[in-house]
């Protein structure tokens, strides 16, 4: 399954061959402009096959998906799946109204979630990297140190304290969960951008006459938009993402999100592949879309977060 | 005044919901804690004796050594070769960096779920594609047989989840590596690999450390890909999924707050470790 490697090696070996005594300068550029184009097609197929083979079986009709050897390409290629998913042609047989609920939820709660992360986030960031204030480098080296703490450390005192405020199952307490995981990447990533954003434009504002507060709305917000976009992405992407909080966090459709109706209908057995796919690759559609349109915030946000 | 305003909702948040928490299972784990059958009461490393006693956990922590083994190994060389391939410029190469990312930014469970119909032992395509290829006779039930098989293709739905993250960490590395290096290697005659074993290696092995660490985390609190290809079967358990069974499903608390501390400390040590591991080959290279 090294996807890399044996494109990687057949472009090591494609410039050794190249290379040897024969032609040494003539074929050693279209050589490895080769070898690197294999290298290329191999981690794409790698990348992409699997969403592709949910789309090819989400799209097929069942006797098609269950063929061997496998189709590769849906023969004929019917949407009878997302019908069925949507309760459309009178087709649903339970599925369309949880899928779709499900999503809503799925949206409410990273959406939510993403904005109150982010509006902490740069209230705190700011203060992090502008201003001066007694144990500052605590609570900084603090709030970062509990990106290490794995998900265990706080799972069951969460659901206890939910649950002692009456706050399972419910949109509230999801969010609250979240926001709390959230946080110290967040501000990770805007205290490095606002790190990199010269003093000097706001020193301008506050010749001016402007507060610390209208400094940062003003001037260093507009400024540090991209780095504020990174991380209200990646937020989203963190909570469309979340499985075991919400496992254990909501019990019916009222706030369960889609990763949880995923994995219930794959528990059930019953449910065809067609049908399967189709509610996988609409649970990845808004996530997948989302990362390919934001693609360029997401590795600055990445590359941010992790390298420094 | 200010600085504490704008901090304020971050302390509250981050300290009711990760500090007190944290400090919680910290106690509880010497607590007897069934909230179906109380009382609740102290004793001592009574919670720890009972998970040693148990083989269905010490399966699990066997299994995710296993799972860290091969997710740390597989994320990082794939990582790197991904980071190589797409240093150079070529058409196309933002979308391609685009499509590179996207199994990042998708929930694992439909991942896992994806996967799970791919190793189908009758209509998956791996078997198809594998029989076609010749390279089996017969299809196989890929999950749940063999224990060591089963954990090896559960962490490689999760490698192919987190590489990207790898790889991307690895690309900015090695771009920030002065080009004139490699023109000056090559005017002393070294090869492409010799160039990347004694230039672009040692620099960028601080990038290698932080994903080593990143994909330590991960697999260590592997879930949700144990979940739907495994279940839970102890075959392939992880401790994560054994911390979910013992707490939700056998409502045994006390026991869930042990087995959380025990990862939450082995994860911090193997962090720390394997940072002080790499920064000492950084220096000694």
């Amino acid at each position: 399954m090294a996807a890399g490697g044996p494109g990687e090696r057949t472009a090591r070996a494609l410039t050794r061959a190249a290379t040897g005594p024969a032609g040494r300068a003539l074929s050693r550029r279209p050589a490895r402009l080769l070898g690197h184009t294999v290298a290329i097609v191999v981690i794409l197929l790698w990348s992409l096959f699997p969403i592709y083979w949910a789309l090819n079986t989400s799209l097929s009709t069942l006797s098609g998906a269950d063929s061997t050897p496998a189709h590769y390409f849906p023969s004929p290629l019917v949407s009878d799946s997302y019908r069925a998913v949507f309760g459309i042609g009178g087709a649903g047989n339970g599925i369309s109204g949880e899928l779709g609920r499900s999503l809503l939820n799925s949206a409410i709660e990273s959406g939510v979630a993403m904005i109150v992360t982010v509006v902490i986030a740069i209230l705190a960031a700011y203060a992090f990297a502008r201003l001066q204030f007694r144990f500052k480098r605590t609570i900084f080296v603090s709030v970062l140190a509990t990106l290490l703490l794995p998900a265990y450390a706080t799972l069951i005192p969460l659901y206890r304290i939910m649950a002692s405020l009456s706050l399972v199952n419910t949109y509230l307490g999801v969010i609250l969960v979240y926001v709390s995981g959230f946080l110290p990447l967040a501000i990770w990533i805007l205290y490095n951008y606002f790190n990199g954003i010269p003093r000097e434009l706001e020193e301008a504002a506050f010749v001016d006459g402007a507060t610390p507060l209208r400094a940062l709305v003003r001037v260093v917000i507009p400024v540090a938009a991209p780095g504020i976009a990174a991380a209200a992405i990646i937020s989203f992407l963190l909570g469309w993402a979340q499985f075991l909080f919400p496992l254990v966090l909501t019990t019916n459709l009222s706030t369960q999100p889609v990763t949880v109706i995923v994995a219930a209908l794959n528990q059930q057995r019953i449910v065809p592949f067609t049908l399967l796919m189709a509610c996988g690759v609409l649970a990845a559609a808004v996530p997948g879309i989302l990362a390919l349109i934001l693609n360029r915030f997401i590795v600055e946000g990445i590359t941010t977060g992790s390298v420094k | 005044m200010l600085p504490y305003l704008l901090l304020s909702p971050l302390v509250v948040f981050i300290g009711a919901l990760s500090f007190v928490p944290t400090a919680d299972t910290t106690v509880e784990a010497f607590f007897r804690v069934m909230p179906l059958n109380p009382p609740n009461r102290f004793i001592g490393l009574g919670n720890f004796r009972a998970l040693f006693a148990d083989p269905a956990i010490t399966t699990s922590w066997i299994n995710t050594a296993a799972y860290v083994v091969v997710g740390v190994a597989a994320s990082v060389v794939l990582g790197t070769a991904i980071a190589v391939a797409l240093k150079q410029r070529f058409r196309l190469r933002g979308v391609v960096l685009a499509l590179v990312i996207l199994p990042w930014a998708l929930p694992a469970v439909v991942e896992a779920v994806i996967w799970n119909w791919i190793y189908n032992p009758t209509f998956g395509v791996m078997n198809s594609a594998l029989h076609s290829a010749h390279l089996i006779g017969g299809y196989h039930v890929w999950l749940g047989l063999d224990r060591w098989l089963t954990i090896v293709l559960i962490e490689i739905v999760q490698v192919w989840q987190i590489t990207p993250l790898s790889a991307l960490i690895i690309l900015a590395a090695l771009q920030a590596i002065p080009p004139d290096l490699y023109e000056a290697a090559r005017v002393d005659g070294a090869g492409p690999l010799q160039a990347f074993r004694r230039i672009s290696l040692p620099l960028i092995r601080p990038a290698l450390a932080v994903c080593a660490v990143e994909a330590l985390v991960l697999s260590l609190n592997i879930f949700d890909q144990v979940y739907i290809l495994n279940g839970i079967a102890p075959l392939g358990s992880s401790v994560m999924l054994q911390t979910y069974v013992t707490t939700f499903e056998d409502l045994n608390f006390g026991g869930g707050y042990a087995l959380s501390l025990l990862v939450t400390l082995a994860t911090a040590a193997a962090s720390m470790g394997m940072l002080a591991l790499l920064y000492r080959r950084t220096e000694a290279a």
